[in-house]
């Protein structure tokens, strides 16, 4: 039984007829805000440009990343001074005991002693005065990220990221020219800095 | 107490008009469209003391599950910052997401199964919307203003003191509980611990954790303090499927017509067993009238049994004129239990928690991925071809795990593998070279050789497909 205010809408399909009663006030207004809304949005992303659509935003969050991970401005300035930070060396010193101390050995000189016995290992000298793809520190630097291919000398930049690099890059500059006893015969060139190492 | 949203002819006399809720509205929203609040009279009875002990249990269970651990890890914490799943003993990562289809899948089904069987018993009596507001909010607003009755006296009385005290009273209440809610959703994405560091210093320390609290407390609020039943009513899917998951066995609150019509007084020759005290309307939360069949807005709380069974009791007739009963129980006298709907819903229910349990279980306890390194597919130099790889080793147990690379003897092949043990934390990688020499003309076209990953926790050989010239 419907009273007077009940209005019938006029349609009726199998015998089904609707009611029109007054939607919730709350669900209108969220309704009316919503397209206000989406108005203002429209013109903030599409028309004034102000936002960043999410292909834009990816594009520039990359960029940013790229930046930041893998092409970390690098010198021998930069590096030697680098080598100077003792919280660089930890890190760099932790990251030389978890990946390259297996084959460059625990001293860095290219062996590991074993029951007084001394095992040749797959990595070069790294304390001696002789290098096999350049001396100076961005060269260090560049072996270490990039890799040398054909060697287990991965490209480590991929897997420690080229903060890691720099670190691990300024720790192998404290240990070289020091010259641990017993290690690899000398590989590559002499690279002969003026100056302190 | 509730209007009623049918007009009267002038001059009619008032019986023969149907009064109170009709099918043809919602009780709670008036014709201007403005809100009706329903203020349900109190109600006691075998059903309201069965909910209010699940009630009890349910939300024990709530605010205590984030400090149980199981197996030194939090039975459920779901970290998404660190894409770390912790449920009940097992460990998920960011790559077990799969899993979750099944999961919830599963529970679907298992909600769907039940409102074949037994009809909205999800919403009248685990829903959190109705564990919450009539089991917490509903009860702390009768402390503080009192029954439906009065709170109409004392709204016609105006705004005296005692009223605002009572309304901050309340409301501050309100707020207190919706904030200690929001911690408590808190501790199931972050552990409880840092639930409770966070709590104690400043909010800058970690923005994202205060912005998610103090969200979710103003919905909590808003929609305790305000929303209400707009939530069943309008927003939540859920009573929807109703008309889909339903059939005449179906058990739900009903009222039994054959038995309650013709409605008269008490003492009317030739009535049913309806009075028409009305009380089933004045303490139904959602404002519908039962009598008037199963409707959209029943979220299947039963006070009106309760109420209905009260007053039978006090006229000295059997209780049940309002009870559960499916449409063929009130038609026919006989319930159905098994149908075609029910076993199909059944078997879907199976599959898809079956399924989660037995995958979870099955899965492996870490993975070992053998990447191609970047660079070209192979390096020829003289008559030695070298292939580069990287293992990816993931630890996914929950402990600690050390793992060992070990090659599959192949006298054509020279393996360097600059580390070959490696210990992981849990839910911790770790990159590992792998170079694979050999002459080319021993492997024309490359070939293929294993390399074992073994750890306590099981052996994985991995498949190195070897490309040569």
């Amino acid at each position: 039984m419907s009273a007077p205010r009940d209005v019938v809408r006029a349609h009726e399909f199998d015998g089904i007829t609707e009611f029109d009663n007054r939607l919730p006030n709350w669900w209108l207004w969220t309704f009316y805000l919503a397209c206000i809304f989406s108005f203002f949005y429209w013109l903030h992303f599409h028309v004034l440009k102000t936002g960043m659509l999410p292909r834009e935003r990816f594009a520039a969050e990359m960029a940013e990343y790229e930046a930041r991970r893998n092409e970390i401005a690098v010198s021998d300035e930069m590096l030697l001074a680098k080598a100077q930070d003792p919280e660089v060396l930890a890190s760099g010193a932790a990251v030389f005991q978890g990946t390259c101390l297996p084959c460059h050995g625990p001293r860095a000189n290219g062996v590991n002693v074993v029951d007084g016995q001394s095992i040749l290992l797959p990595g070069p000298n790294l304390t001696d005065r002789f290098w096999l793809h350049g001396g100076r520190p961005v060269d260090i630097y560049r072996t270490i990220s990039q890799g040398v291919p054909n060697t287990a000398m991965i490209a480590w930049k991929g897997v420690l990221g080229a903060n890691k690099c720099v670190d691990v890059t300024a720790y192998v500059l404290s240990l070289r020219n020091t010259d641990v006893p017993g290690g690899k015969e000398p590989e590559g060139t002499e690279y002969v800095e003026e100056g302190v190492r | 107490m509730l209007d009623s949203p049918t007009l009267d002819e002038p001059g009619s006399a008032r019986r023969t008009a149907p009064r109170g809720p009709t099918l043809d509205r919602l009780s709670c929203i008036d014709a201007r469209g403005a809100r009706v609040k329903i203020q349900p009279a109190d109600v006691r009875g075998r059903f309201q003391v069965r909910k209010r002990l699940l009630w009890i249990a349910l939300i024990a269970i709530y605010v205590s599950l984030p400090w149980i651990e199981v197996a030194g890890r939090p039975a459920v914490l779901i970290d998404i910052v660190h894409r770390r799943f912790y449920l009940f003993g097992q460990t998920f990562n960011a790559q077990d997401f799969w899993l979750a289809f099944f999961l919830l899948t599963g529970i679907g089904f298992a909600l769907i199964v039940v409102s074949a069987l037994w009809g909205r018993v999800w919403c009248g009596y685990a829903c959190p919307q109705t564990v919450f507001l009539e089991g917490v909010f509903r009860r702390v607003e009768r402390l503080f203003e009192g029954t439906p009755a009065q709170r109409k006296r004392r709204a016609a009385a105006g705004w005296t003191t005692a009223r605002v005290l009572r309304a901050v009273g309340k409301y501050a209440t309100f707020g207190v509980i919706a904030a200690a809610l929001a911690h408590t959703l808190l501790g199931y994405f972050m552990p409880v611990r840092d639930v409770l560091r966070a709590m104690t210093s400043p909010p800058t320390e970690h923005p994202t954790a205060f912005l998610f609290v103090v969200l979710t407390t103003g919905l909590v609020y808003a929609n305790f303090a305000w929303f209400r039943e707009q939530l069943c009513i309008v927003v939540c899917p859920y009573g929807r499927l109703q008309s889909v998951l339903y059939d005449r066995d179906t058990i739900n609150v009903g009222y039994d017509r054959t038995r309650g019509e013709p409605r008269g007084a008490l003492g009317t020759a030739g009535a049913g067993d309806c009075i028409d005290c009305r009380r089933c309307v004045a303490v139904c939360p959602v404002g519908i009238d039962i009598r008037n069949g199963t409707q959209l807005e029943c979220v299947g709380c039963a006070n009106c049994i309760d109420a209905c069974d009260e007053v039978m009791d006090r006229i000295g007739r059997p209780r049940g004129l309002v009870r559960y009963d499916s449409q063929r129980g009130f038609d026919e006298g006989r319930r159905q239990f098994w149908r075609p709907r029910v076993a199909l819903y059944a078997v879907l229910l199976v599959v898809g928690a079956g399924v989660f349990a037995f995958a979870a279980t099955r899965r492996a306890p870490f993975e070992a991925d053998l990447l191609r390194a970047r660079g070209p597919a192979f390096t020829l130099e003289s008559d030695v071809v070298t292939n580069a790889f990287v293992l990816h080793v993931i630890n996914k147990t929950p402990d600690e795990a050390t793992f060992t690379l070990r090659p599959e003897p192949d006298a054509r092949l020279q393996w360097t593998l600059p580390i070959t043990e490696v210990r992981l934390a849990s839910l911790a990688d770790q990159h590992l070279p792998v170079l694979v020499r050999f002459r080319a003309a021993d492997l024309p076209g490359g070939g293929s050789a294993r390399l074992h990953v073994a750890s306590p926790i099981g052996t994985r050989t991995v498949e190195v497909r070897l490309v040569g010239p």
